[in-house]
């Protein structure tokens, strides 16, 4: 899956001038925690976050209470939005894997999407990943989850396959990791079935040599 | 992605949305509470007849309503932010950047005088700073993009050099340029022809699902929004009458309105009884004269007294239509029985098997075209000819009806101009009762005979051309009576008034002048004064095209009833194959100038078809979203007249050809032959009649879900 495929398409996009005011209503009425700051046709010219809306205590501290207010009400996006230089931006043809890790490594929680060279052209938010792993692993349809262990090595894979041929059973969704918190090198494999049971699931795949169903469950 | 709605804001959101125009003596309520809200990568469809406001609303959204116009009350949000009172630097800036327009006649958004490439770019250029070339390489793109056939050298082009579908695909790939949130598409593809339009309309649907795009799409056409729509409103006088998803809509409607509309449409998907019309009785009421309870209770077949003292707020349905009606949940409409003054009598004597009134045997219309070159002028050059009838022959039964369909520019109109005597006939005949009436190819239609010229009379696509609009019904309608003698002249007033009774128009009309009838009324006393003569044949040219479907479905009925009463023996030109189908008894496909297919009306709509009118029964809009059509789209263009391909001129087109032997070289050289069916149905192929018989039908209708 890449970018391209789980990000939010036409994000809501605020120009610099508008009142920081008005971009704190537009995030609450439409429930979004980033708004691209755009001009000159998509161009992206900072982000609007939550947290640019928290006030700095050295800026406010010298004023009084009018003048705060004053200051509050007259306050632009381009005055509290994170400059572009700070944003983190991706390509629409990126891994959606990679793009997890930029945002973990960055620890932040949205990446803009830009094309040719910095037009917005989506979002993507740390929902839109969970979105996609989601997907991956089949949640939205009805099925039998398994998750099988399995020595890391080659032609373990072959056997579930045959298997799931000789059956004629379709996958939903599919997902490998390194097994966590085990002695040795193994892999587990996490697989969405529909249309069986788990009984016919452990009759079938549990009796796999070298592999061990380590979790079973019906779910939707 | 699939996302539950609930957390999902609509892209745009209308809220009791009031639209009013200023004008000279107060204002005018154009539009009242339309609420509604489209999503992501959904497409809205917004239906109605004309003057129903559903353009109004699209031009509230952008701002375009003019001076005088303005939203009353209520709040368009466009992702959130209000649009209303917007300040205009503001609107252009979302309108550049997140909201496009496409409208029905692509030549007004495209500037004549400048390159295809150049207009394009600018839009690149001047909004976005992209620098030329790499504009260029974008709009070649974009056109690839909506499949424009060689975009590199499209984009040097000027807008007159390309068709009217590539120029609305121009159109289509400039508004998606910018990758708008948000699509306003209004009636884009009306002035198209339909093999052209269900093109264009798979592309919409494709580009949907691919840019996710929001579209709201705002046609007149049920069975165009039944194709691309997700959601459909439906719109009358000014109000949304109801709301709901596509399929619901078509096949449970609530509103009286909506079920109205449907009656009026003919459909291809059942059997030809089903599609009986019935139009719906009185007319939409002036903006300035509402009535004060339901708006559409004066024309209600349901309404009782609450429903014209009160009215009706817009109700949710259990099953999450909204719709405005006090009685929604009440009406069946399967018990609906048609009012016996709409209804219409079944034919009573078979009129197919009665001795032909006009036989064309072979008839020709070549057009000489001037050239440029200097040979041309010297005379020198050879004479080159526009080749827009070729060899049609058919017969027509007394008191019967021939529908002839096919595209712009397939020859229907000068065909039937040709029969008239609005045009010479090159060669063949042309014989109306055993009278060959191409003889005097000479002389034109002053030198007709008197009395031929009474029993052959036409009635026009648009009647306000045809119409001197400082004469008023009643001399228009007596003139032909009084130039051919029919009517003694102390008769005359009381035989126009008897016209304009069998049009449902009534005495008052007598003494009116053209400007004050609304379109279906001018095309009744086009009608009338066609009848005025008393012919015993009546062309008419697309007479219901430029009418909304109500009035459509009134005037058609008027026409068969009038046949059956007077005997009076029609031919009649369509582009619309479902209206051809319920109005005919024989139909006859042309293309590019050749007849195709001829036969009884029901024989054409069923196997064995012609490939070409597989085609275009594959493209026909068809407005019930339960009904499959087969996916043939033809490519290319029509060719020119002025060099039809040889052999078969269908033949670059044909998407059978290649179940010919050797890849149809046969039909590039060959004349096709004629290939006989049952009572008399003939297919101009080279195929088989075997093969021919073997296609799958075009249209199925999907099998019901069973019953719980």
């Amino acid at each position: 899956m890449l970018v391209k495929d789980c990000m939010t398409r036409h994000p809501i996009m605020i120009a610099p001038e508008t009142l920081a005011n008005e971009a704190q209503q537009i995030m609450t009425t439409n429930r979004v925690r980033h708004l691209p700051v755009v001009g000159d046709g998509k161009r992206l010219k900072g982000l609007v976050t939550a947290k640019s809306f928290a006030l700095k205590s050295d800026s406010i501290s010298s004023l009084n209470v009018w003048e705060i207010s004053r200051r509050l009400a007259n306050l632009r996006v381009k005055d509290v939005m994170v400059k572009k230089i700070d944003i983190l931006t991706a390509s629409a043809n990126m891994t959606v894997e990679r793009a997890a890790v930029m945002l973990n490594e960055a620890r932040q929680s949205a990446l803009v999407v830009l094309e040719n060279p910095d037009i917005v052209v989506g979002i993507l938010t740390e929902v839109d990943i969970m979105n996609a792993l989601q997907l991956m692993l089949g949640l939205p349809t009805e099925g039998i989850r398994v998750t099988i262990r399995m020595p890391n090595r080659k032609g373990e894979f072959q056997k579930i396959n045959d298997f799931l041929n000789d059956k004629d059973w379709c996958v939903m969704g599919i997902g490998t990791y390194p097994s966590p918190r085990v002695e040795g090198d193994f892999y587990d494999m996490v697989l969405k079935l529909p249309d069986t049971t788990i009984e016919e699931v452990r009759e079938g795949l549990g009796k796999i040599e070298d592999h061990q169903i380590i979790d079973i469950r019906d779910v939707v | 992605m699939n996302m539950d709605k609930k957390f999902e804001q609509p892209v745009l959101k209308l809220e009791d949305v009031a639209i009013t125009y200023k004008v000279r003596n107060g204002e005018i309520d154009a539009v009242q509470n339309v609420s509604f809200e489209i999503f992501k990568g959904e497409s809205h469809g917004i239906v109605g007849e004309s003057g129903c406001g559903k353009s109004t609303v699209a031009w509230a959204i952008v701002n375009f309503l003019g001076a005088n116009g303005y939203v009353k009350s209520g709040s368009i949000k466009f992702q959130g932010q209000e649009l209303v009172n917007k300040s205009d630097e503001e609107l252009r800036r979302l309108r550049g950047d997140q909201i496009a327009m496409v409208y029905q006649d692509p030549m007004q958004a495209l500037n004549p005088s400048l390159r295809l490439g150049d207009q394009m770019k600018e839009v690149l250029t001047v909004h976005r700073g992209m620098s030329e070339s790499e504009a260029e390489d974008r709009c070649v793109d974009m056109l690839s993009r909506v499949y424009m056939p060689d975009p590199e050298n499209v984009i040097k082009r000027f807008p007159h050099q390309i068709s009217g579908g590539q120029q609305q695909r121009v159109v289509i790939a400039m508004a998606l340029l910018n990758n708008p949130a948000l699509l306003i598409m209004d009636e884009p593809t009306t002035a198209l022809d339909v093999t052209v339009e269900a093109a264009v309309l798979d592309l919409i649907a494709e580009l949907r699902r691919d840019f996710d795009t929001a579209i709201m799409y705002i046609s007149h056409n049920l069975g165009v929004v039944a194709r691309v729509c997700t959601q459909v409103g439906v719109m009358y006088a000014g109000e949304m009458v109801e709301r709901a998803p596509v399929r619901d809509l078509y096949a449970d409607p609530k509103h009286p309105y909506t079920q109205g509309l449907l009656r009026c449409v003919p459909k291809l998907g059942g059997d030809k009884a089903s599609s009986q019309l019935y139009p719906i009785r009185g007319r939409v009421p002036p903006p300035n004269n509402r009535p004060s309870g339901c708006v559409y209770g004066p024309r209600c077949d349901y309404a009782r007294q609450r429903c014209l003292d009160e009215r009706p707020e817009v109700r949710q349905m259990p099953d999450g239509t909204s719709v405005r009606c006090h009685f929604a949940e009440e009406i069946d409409p399967a018990a609906w029985i048609p009012p016996e003054d709409i209804k219409l009598t079944p034919a009573t004597e078979d009129v197919t098997k009665n001795e032909p009134i006009l036989i064309i045997k072979d008839l020709k219309k070549y057009y000489d075209v001037a050239g440029s070159s200097l040979k041309d002028i010297l005379g020198l050059g050879e004479k080159r000819k526009v080749k827009a009838v070729e060899n049609a022959s058919f017969e027509v039964p007394r008191g019967s009806t021939l529908g002839i369909v096919g595209e712009s520019g397939c020859g229907k109109s000068t065909l039937v101009k040709t029969i008239i005597g609005l045009e010479n006939a090159t060669a063949g005949q042309a014989e109306f009762n055993v009278e060959d009436v191409t003889f005097d190819v000479t002389s034109s239609l002053s030198g007709r005979d008197k009395k031929l010229i009474q029993e052959l009379q036409m009635v026009f696509q648009n009647p306000d051309s045809t119409m001197n609009p400082s004469y008023t019904v009643g001399q228009q309608i007596g003139r032909p009576m009084e130039r051919f003698g029919t009517v003694p002249p102390d008769q005359i007033r009381s035989e126009v008034v008897r016209l304009l009774e069998a049009m449902r128009l009534g005495e008052n009309y007598f003494d009116r002048l053209p400007r004050q009838l609304s379109g279906g009324e001018k095309q009744r006393v086009g009608i009338a004064r066609a009848l005025a003569s008393r012919p015993e044949l009546v062309l008419c040219d697309e007479p219901v095209s430029a009418l909304d479907v109500s009035v459509q479905a009134a005037i058609l009925n008027l026409l068969i009833e009038i046949q059956r009463e007077f005997g009076t023996t029609l031919l009649f030109i369509a582009h619309d194959l479902s209206v051809v189908r319920f109005f005919s008894d024989f139909v006859a496909v042309m293309y590019l100038g050749q007849v195709m297919e001829f036969g009884p009306a029901e024989e054409i709509y069923q196997l064995p078809y012609h490939p070409y009118t597989e085609a275009l029964l594959s493209a026909v809009p068809i407005p019930d979203p339960s009904v499959t059509q087969k996916r043939i789209r033809l490519e290319g263009n029509v060719p020119s007249a002025i060099s039809p391909p040889s052999g078969c001129r269908f033949h670059t087109r044909c998407p059978r050809r290649k179940l010919m032997p050797d890849g149809g070289k046969k039909c590039e050289t060959e004349l096709p032959p004629w290939r006989e069916f049952n009572n008399g149905h003939r297919i101009f192929c080279h195929l088989p009649k075997e093969t021919l018989e073997s296609f799958d039908p075009v249209i199925s209708k999907a099998a019901e879900p069973a019953a719980d």
